[in-house]
């Protein structure tokens, strides 16, 4: 008998390229969220339907049976271990429909659990590639539900839809190439049957992106890259260039140029505008690429229907301290002498704390929510500009003075690249009208350094060494009233605060630690009133529902994330916290 | 054991021990990664047709190897599986009637093969190869049936091995050129990595390829065409 087989066919990961996924089109799948469920989830107590509580991403609900007055007995019901050995890094925020918690946990997992008991339903365990290249730690922030479907992206930049009750994939779409450096830790965005997701992989010299796709079938609908010189596309067909090439960037630098948008983004549909921050240029050694390098370290909004740039705000134009700028844009009403402004808030890794009219991007103000921005004095309001040091920019290493031959002369600047305010998200109370910020205090000794691009390998250009700025603290929540940018109060945290913030109506602010505590706190005067120890540092976005008629609060456990990585001087006042991943319930015990 | 196993693998249904369901093992097997097997129940259908087979190992951690629907093709089908240690392995081939017909064999192994991490993680670039596929189809026998044996490249994953989440094909399935379904196969953790099958189809007159198709756990498609090389004459 003949053994060896004709070699006949290759076909691999072919993206699409079966008939085994769901239908195409829009349609809307029975038993599960619709999109206007999707849009009026703010509104709606009864369940979590989007990352940010809400598509414009207040993290406010309107429940008031945990208050000042009760939160003393919140007590947890169950708790639900992630298993396995993979326990870092859990910065998930929990999505809760019918009955049912779905969280994603770290190494690309999601898991289905029942919301009463704590049982597990499901559980789905992407396998990764050896080969991936996740910066900043094996994170995922989160899923998406719509339909029948649950979503969420997995380090080696595929978008995974998986059906709700059963967890069987429908479909796999690969978004970019982990091999060079792509990943997604996200969580993705749905309006109107599209799901709209950013990437990852900034340190890389990748180009970020946003992209829709068909929430149904997965088929790419538009792309709109973020660095100037760029090709759009729609509906398979290029549709405009990003910006002009060459205005901000010199030569083909933006075919490197960064922008990543790896913190995925918000959507307003007053405004009809997503809100997408992008990321820092690459390399991080500015003096390579001369100009405001447009857009990264930016906010966009876009139109959801093809993609098209609506208005940008550059926060640290010619970034050159990895300042980035993928914040959350969060939209409110801005109700300032008399009038109401449908305004957006950003706190930026700069540490400037910007409200700019979501209309047109026009800034209205800017103040620091730190208490050191070594690198500007400040914003020019009628040009929306910084006014920077120019001594604080880490200088060219041509000009010599590093601590060896090709390193440029260290300078000590703040905030540090982890930022004023990475991503852990903050939240806005319509009854308080304050902004909940978690904020850091540290700076850092930077330099610069030649860099040649290479694909999948790191493009700093930069070496760093991150301080903290006081002794006794370095986490900070603060209350910042936007009319103002004045801090309302602050609440100071021994190890850096990383994880995301919830506001209720019960005049409550809930954010976790890294000590493993999750915190309550008075809304309108920062008062600690609760608190419980997880096991773990709690890096993921604490959230609230209502259930049988009783307010829940759940919070994924799980200490990880970039500070243990990259933190250099901080990372020792951290490292021994013990690691976890494991999603605590608690509610108000009956009377 | 024997109670569990029907009940759990085959539900209700009356069954029946019958010779004529031949499984085809090695007594002991050399290598618990990949032991070879043969089902055969091809005895049954000149009487009565054979809908469905399902393949089980009773003392494997995951006793489930696979479930075979021949539509358009004999109730033949051979393979590898992966044993944790010695265990009868049995085949089961539902006929129209609902009776299940139950054979098997006992094999001997001295074990590991499931909570062994699969051979393609010795390679880091493993994902690059995932999913191809290599096939041939001989001209049909005297009987007419066109034997077809094809190999999907896929770690196999069982998910007991340490750090490595269940990762598998799933689903397998092979059409004629009238895209009428001939075979279908669903595949649990234990075939073995690299799963090579081996079937004998009944193609339309008119075709000139077969289409395989499928799928693993996470999603990633298979999908290849094998020429029925004797119908495809140098010109067209």
């Amino acid at each position: 008998m003949k053994r060896t087989f004709a070699k006949i066919a290759v076909v691999g990961a072919v993206a699409g390229g079966l008939a085994v996924a769901a239908p195409g089109g829009a349609a809307q799948a029975a038993g599960g969220p619709t999109d206007q469920d999707i849009l009026k989830d703010a509104e709606t107590p009864g369940d979590i339907l989007t990352y940010g509580m809400g598509t414009q991403g207040q993290r406010h609900s309107t429940l008031k049976a945990v208050n000042p007055d009760t939160v003393k007995k919140l007590a947890p019901v169950w708790a639900f271990s992630f298993g396995g050995e993979k326990q870092r890094g859990q910065e998930s925020q929990p999505i809760v429909h019918d009955g049912t918690i779905y969280v994603t946990g770290s190494y690309s997992r999601l898991f289905a659990i029942d919301a009463r008991t704590g049982d597990k339903k499901w559980q789905y365990d992407a396998r990764l590639p050896e080969g991936i290249m996740p910066c900043c730690d094996v994170v995922n922030r989160g899923a998406a539900i719509r339909g029948d479907k649950i979503y969420f992206g997995t380090l080696d930049a595929r978008l995974v839809a998986l059906n709700k009750d059963t967890g069987k994939v429908v479909w796999n779409k690969k978004v970019a190439d982990y091999q060079a450096g792509y990943s997604m830790t996200a969580a993705p965005l749905i309006v109107d049957g599209k799901i709209i997701t950013g990437n990852s992989g900034g340190e890389f010299g990748v180009v970020g992106a946003v992209e829709a796709r068909d929430a149904e079938s997965g088929e790419l609908i538009w792309s709109r890259p973020t660095v100037e010189g760029n090709m759009g596309t729609l509906n398979g067909k290029e549709s405009t260039m990003t910006g002009v090439k060459n205005a901000t960037w010199t030569g083909d630098l933006w075919q490197t140029g960064g922008g990543a948008t790896w913190l995925g983004g918000t959507y307003d549909p007053e405004t009809k505008s997503l809100f997408f921050g992008t990321g820092n240029p690459a390399p991080w050694n500015s003096h390579l690429r001369p100009g405001d390098n447009l857009y990264t370290s930016s906010t966009l909004a876009i139109n959801p229907d093809n993609g098209e740039i609506k208005w940008h705000f550059q926060t640290t134009p010619h970034d050159g301290w990895d300042f980035d700028g993928v914040n959350e844009f969060i939209s409110f009403d801005l109700k300032k002498e008399g009038k109401v402004i449908k305004a957006g808030a950003k706190a930026d890794r700069n540490g400037f704390f910007f409200v700019i009219d979501r209309t047109n991007g026009k800034l209205l103000n800017a103040t620091p929510f730190v208490t050191e921005t070594s690198w500007a004095k400040g914003f020019d309001l009628n040009t929306g500009k910084p006014i920077y040091n120019e001594d604080k920019r880490p200088p060219n290493p041509v000009d010599g003075g590093g601590a060896s031959a090709g390193q440029g002369k260290p300078i000590f600047a703040a905030p540090s690249f982890l930022g004023g305010k990475n991503w852990m998200p903050m939240a806005y109370s319509p009854d308080t009208e304050l902004f909940y910020v978690p904020a850091n205090e540290w700076g850092m000794d930077i330099w610069n350094e030649a860099i040649t691009y290479k694909k999948g390998a790191a493009y700093l250009g930069a070496g760093f060494t991150i301080k903290p700025l006081f002794e006794d603290y370095i986490g900070a929540l603060r209350a910042i009233d936007p009319k103002t940018g004045k801090i309302v109060w602050e609440y100071k945290n021994p190890a850096p605060l990383w994880g995301g913030v919830l506001t209720t109506a019960g005049n409550l602010v809930f954010t976790g630690t890294p000590e493993g505590y999750l915190k309550a706190f008075d809304a309108k005067t920062g008062a600690e009133l609760w608190k419980f120890n997880t096991g773990s540092g709690i890096v993921g976005c604490p959230v609230t529902w209502e259930m049988d008629g009783e307010q829940y609060v759940s919070v994924v456990s799980g200490w990880g994330g970039a500070v243990p990585l990259w933190g250099g001087e901080v990372a020792k006042k951290v490292k021994d916290i013990n690691q976890g991943g494991m999603l605590w319930t608690f509610k108000l015990p009956k009377t | 054991m024997w109670d569990d196993m029907r009940a759990v693998i085959l539900g209700g249904g009356d069954v029946v021990f019958d010779q004529r369901v031949r499984v085809t093992a090695p007594a002991n097997a050399e290598d618990a990664l990949n032991v070879p097997v043969m089902v055969d129940a091809s005895g049954l259908d000149a009487e009565d047709e054979v809908e469905e087979i399902v393949v089980f190992a009773d003392m494997n951690p995951i006793p489930r190897i696979l479930n075979y629907r021949p539509a358009g093709a004999k109730p033949l089908i051979g393979f590898r599986l992966k044993l944790q240690q010695a265990t009868p392995i049995r085949a089961a081939a539902r006929t129209r009637d609902g009776v299940w017909h139950v054979g098997g064999v006992f094999v001997d192994a001295a074990g590991g093969g499931c909570t062994s991490p699969a051979l393609a993680h010795s390679d880091p670039q493993w994902e690059r190869h995932l999913g191809e596929v290599q096939a041939r189809a001989w001209a049909p026998a005297a009987d007419g049936g066109v034997r077809v044996r094809f190999r999907v490249r896929h770690p196999m994953d069982t998910g007991l091995a340490p750090g490595i989440p269940a990762f598998y094909l799933e689903s397998l399935a092979v059409r004629d050129g009238d895209a009428r379904d001939l075979g279908q196969i669903d595949l649990f953790e234990p075939v073995s990595e690299n799963p090579v099958f081996t079937l004998e189809v009944s193609p339309s007159a008119g075709s000139r390829s077969l289409c395989l198709t499928g799928r693993d756990n996470n999603g990633t498609p298979v999908l290849a065409d094998i020429p029925l090389s004797w119908r495809q004459s140098a010109l067209p």
